[in-house]
Order: C-alpha cells, then sequence, then structure tokens
C-alpha cells in the first residue's frame, strides 16, 4: 500500500471535506527550517485531515529575529513552495526593526517569489511606530498580515512585547484597509479577552488555531465578531483545530466562510481572483 | 467509549457548558462516549470539597451505570478520611481525584500518601489531572504551577498498590514519567486529553514506551471540546485492537480492578 493509497482509506481522510465546502485553507502554519521530514509529517496530517492549503512561515530560532534568521526562514519556506506546489503558500517572516532591509525582504518574497502575506511575531508590539511602513507596504502589495498574539494576565518573561487584541486594534484604526489578522486564539492566554477586545475592530480576522481546546471558544467567536472574520488554522495543532470546528454550532455558511472562504477572500486582493 | 476526565458543576473562572448531568450525557451521546469518570469542578476552588463531592454524587445517582463518581479529596484538610469513606462506602465512588498545587500540599506529604493508600486498600483509582487550564490564561488571582512530573514519581513509587490515571498531561515523554523502562512501577497511565496523535504523536510514542494497556482516553469535557480526543484516536496510526484498548477496555481495567 502507497503512502497516499493509505492517507486517502483512512477514516479521517474526509474529516473536514464538506460538500458544498470551498477550499479548506490552513490561514496559519509553520513549516521548520533545515527539517524537511517535519514539513513532510505536516503535508501528511493536512492530507489525512482534508486540509487542502496551508499558509505557513518558517520562524528563526533566535530571539529576537535577525534579519539574516528571517532571510533565511524564508528561503526555507519558499523551497517548501516549491516541494508542495499548490498546497503550502507563503507568508515572509520579517523583524520590523530592520527598517528598510525588512522592508526590502518583504518585496523579495511577494513581488519576486508569489509570498501570499506577512508573519510578524514579537519583536515590537503591533501598534508601535516601527510598523507602519511595514503595514503600508502590505497594504500596497495587498496582502495580509498575521500577527503573533496572546493576552496573559502577566507579562510572559520570554516574550515581553507579544501584541495582544487591543495593540491589534489600535494599529487596525489607524490603517482600516490593512488586512490584519489576529494569530491563535487558542493559542494560550485568555481568549475571551482576546474576542471581547476584538469586537469593535471590525476590520480585524481572528484566526481559530492552537492547542487549548477549551470547549466554546469558536461559538463566542462567532457570536461576538460573525464567522465572516473567522479563519481556520491549525498552527501545528492539527487534530486539537480540525475538531474545533467540528464542536462548534456552525451552520453550513458559517462553517464553509471559516474553512476557506474568508481566507480565499483575503487571497483574491492580490491575484484579483 | 470510556472517558477518565470529565466534571461536572462550575468552575470558579469560566463558564462552562454542558456541565449538568443532563447536559453532559447529551453530549456524550452525540460524541459515543458510554460512561464518563466525573468530579466536580468547583471542589477545585471549595476549601471544603466535600461539599462539593455532595452536590455531584446527588447530582449523578439517577445516571449511576453511566457517571461515575470521582472524589475530590484534600489530604490538607480535615476529615478527609471520612470524606473518603463516605464518598466510596455512601456515594459509591470509583475513584479519588487530587490537585495538589491547587490545595497546596505535596503528593509525596506524608497525609496525602496515606490518602491514597486507604484509597487503594478501597479498589479506588488515583486520578490526578496535572493542570486545570492552560497556565497563560489563569487568572490574575492564582498562579498555580503543573503537577511536576518528579512529584507523581515519587508518589507512584511510594504506593505501588495503587493505581494511577494521570489527566491532562503532556510532555511526558520528555520526563521520567514517559520513558521506557524508567524504573517505576507500571502502576499509571496516561490520558491522550492534551497529548497530539500528529507530527510528534506523543500518544504513539507513549504507546511504545510504556505500553498499550497505559494510555487511556480522557476529553476534560465540558472544560474541553471531546471532539478533539475522538478525532485523535481516528487520527492515531495503530491497529484497532489497541485503539479499542485505549477507548475502553484499559480504562475499563483501572475502574474495575
Amino acid at each position: 500500500m502507497t503512502r497516499r493509497h493509505w492517507i486517502a482509506t483512512t477514516a479521517a481522510a474526509t474529516a473536514l471535506a464538506q460538500p458544498a465546502a470551498p477550499r479548506v485553507i490552513d490561514a496559519h502554519n509553520h513549516l521548520r527550517r533545515g527539517a524537511p521530514e517535519a514539513d513532510r509529517q505536516l503535508i501528511d496530517a493536512a492530507d489525512k485531515l482534508g486540509i487542502h492549503q496551508l499558509c505557513c512561515s518558517t520562524l528563526p530560532p533566535e530571539r529576537p529575529m535577525s534579519h539574516q534568521g528571517c532571510v533565511a526562514s524564508n528561503d526555507w519556506t519558499y523551497e517548501g513552495i516549491r516541494r508542495f506546489p499548490g498546497r503550502v503558500l507563503g507568508y515572509c517572516t520579517l523583524n520590523p526593526g530592520y527598517g528598510k532591509a525588512a522592508l526590502e525582504e518583504a518585496k523579495r518574497c511577494i513581488e519576486g517569489r508569489g509570498f501570499i502575506g506577512i508573519k510578524l511575531y514579537n519583536d515590537y508590539r503591533a501598534d508601535e511606530p516601527v510598523y507602519y511602513p511595514i503595514v503600508e507596504l502590505a497594504i500596497q502589495l495587498k496582502v495580509p498580515i498575521l500577527q503573533h498574539a496572546g493576552h496573559t494576565t502577566w507579562l510572559p518573561s520570554a516574550q515581553p512585547r507579544i501584541s495582544d487584541g487591543s495593540h491589534i486594534s489600535r494599529l487596525a484604526d489607524r490603517y482600516p484597509e490593512a488586512m490584519l489578522i489576529c494569530a491563535h486564539i487558542c493559542g494560550g492566554g485568555d481568549w475571551e479577552w482576546t474576542i471581547k477586545s476584538l469586537r469593535n475592530a471590525r476590520t480585524v480576522y481572528l484566526d481559530t488555531s492552537g492547542s487549548v481546546i477549551d470547549d466554546g471558544v469558536l461559538d463566542m467567536a462567532v457570536r461576538e465578531l460573525g464567522a465572516d472574520r473567522l479563519l481556520f488554522a491549525c498552527d501545528l495543532s492539527m487534530t486539537a483545530s480540525v475538531a474545533r470546528i467540528r464542536s462548534a454550532a456552525l451552520d453550513d455558511a458559517q462553517r464553509a466562510a471559516i474553512l476557506g472562504g474568508n481566507m480565499s477572500r483575503l487571497l483574491s486582493r492580490r491575484t484579483g481572483a | 467509549m470510556i472517558d477518565l476526565n470529565a466534571y461536572l458543576g462550575p468552575y470558579a473562572f469560566r463558564r462552562l457548558r454542558d456541565n449538568t448531568a443532563a447536559a453532559l450525557l447529551r453530549r456524550m451521546d452525540k460524541a459515543g462516549i458510554e460512561q464518563a469518570l466525573v468530579s466536580s469542578a468547583a471542589a477545585i476552588t471549595y476549601r471544603n470539597a466535600q461539599a462539593a463531592n455532595e452536590d455531584l454524587a446527588a447530582e449523578i445517582r439517577p445516571h449511576a451505570a453511566r457517571l461515575l463518581g470521582a472524589a475530590v479529596l484534600n489530604p490538607a484538610y480535615a476529615g478527609w478520611r471520612e470524606d473518603l469513606a463516605v464518598c466510596q462506602e455512601k456515594f459509591g465512588m470509583r475513584a479519588v481525584r487530587l490537585y495538589p498545587k491547587w490545595h497546596a500540599y505535596k503528593l509525596t506529604d506524608p497525609a496525602c500518601i496515606e490518602l491514597v493508600q486507604q484509597a487503594a486498600a478501597r479498589g479506588m483509582l488515583i486520578t490526578i489531572p496535572l493542570r486545570v487550564e492552560d497556565r497563560r490564561q489563569q487568572s490574575w488571582l492564582v498562579d498555580i504551577p503543573d503537577v511536576p512530573a518528579d512529584e507523581i514519581a515519587g508518589l507512584i513509587r511510594a504506593v505501588p498498590k495503587a493505581k494511577f490515571a494521570l489527566l491532562n498531561g503532556a510532555g511526558y515523554t520528555g520526563s521520567i514519567l514517559g520513558k521506557a523502562n524508567n524504573g517505576l512501577p507500571a502502576n499509571y497511565a496516561v490520558d491522550i486529553c492534551l497529548l497530539r496523535a500528529e507530527l510528534d504523536n506523543e500518544i504513539g510514542a507513549l504507546l511504545d514506551n510504556l505500553g498499550p494497556a497505559r494510555v487511556v482516553f480522557g476529553t476534560g469535557m465540558p472544560f474541553h471540546y471531546p471532539e478533539a480526543a475522538i478525532l485523535k484516536m481516528d487520527f492515531l496510526d495503530r491497529d484497532e485492537a489497541t485503539k479499542r484498548r485505549i477507548r475502553t477496555e484499559n480504562a475499563r481495567a483501572l475502574l474495575n480492578p
């Protein structure tokens, strides 16, 4: 039995596939630099779970992220795009603190290599002025920005400049035309706080990824934000994130929007499709 | 399926859905879970946990075939010996659930070891949730760490005749608890609730390291949605006989010594 055949015959192969559903797009995932087998496992898991496309970034290991590290990581993402054509879509990872070099790197990846967006981590908070040129470029290039985020009741020393929903909301107030995605509602932190903090930031999207499997997150997000602002995502927690969709009380239209329709709409702004 | 990791009642820091017996049973029916070992979520933060055990006993009494009681006991609190006896003899509870970090004691404290010995002598399973919530989302009122592996290992060594189910844990393979040939008594199992079947596949690694009798099904509902555990079992790259053991048989053996 070939690997493909095995995948196709597993009980979970149609975990997400719905007759009326669009492409299932994972809006937040990662490749691992220098670990092609890990990337292969990610695609295998996506196959088994019925995920058609994965929007991936690669993060350098050092903190804060160096520009060289971002460039090398983006090169790895580009390799992934070529190794898994049509499956992996690339976010370019940037540290906004590198100013012009970061902007040039964004152009190299998006204009030159077909990346679909920008991934920003925790080097600065999303409402700091150092973000502004990056956001303005993203608006010009018509690509989304996926912003790492979390809100805890104390500052984790490992991430002193992590953004939360309020920082992203302030950035959205300044740039309402930007396509901003608040990352991993279930990635740790107070998800009720995050959802409420985004309630009035109507141009900000929220990705549904993360390892926390608390009941009711997605239902609250739909109620408070609307299904049109939610993007299905896994961030390496594949079964937990797919099951999160299964657990929620969604109608067919809401499910289709979250699983891929909303992300397709964001991606189409650049492609014009 | 038998779920060794379920709860009823209110939790102090977040609204829980489906936390009554009737609602949980509906959720179980939808998920295909026949039985669940349930404890009181309120007992986690009550000073006198026995009051919550009494409420739980009343709630599950009409559903005794499907909802099995687990008594939350605090060996640092007055009267636990009598509470243990009442929970087992009067309420018919099948297990004990321990929260050493929430209740401010160590698993290796003499009183805790005595509690576990007494519960084991009564044929009760000892369950230990390593966490209640992800620490990053805890209320500003509390800062409760996960139960450390070395403390659990100390208790396991101290009471080798007891049977343990470790719940809501992850990263076992990086600690003594998940290593093969670790020198610990083989008297503990781990639940799949927060483990992954994909990518690093810790469930598979634990099946290899500990053996197929020592991984059990647990959802964490209604804190957690049960669909996660169910999908992990579908996803897991093991034969149906192994999955059957995880879903049902291992838990049955632990609950029926």
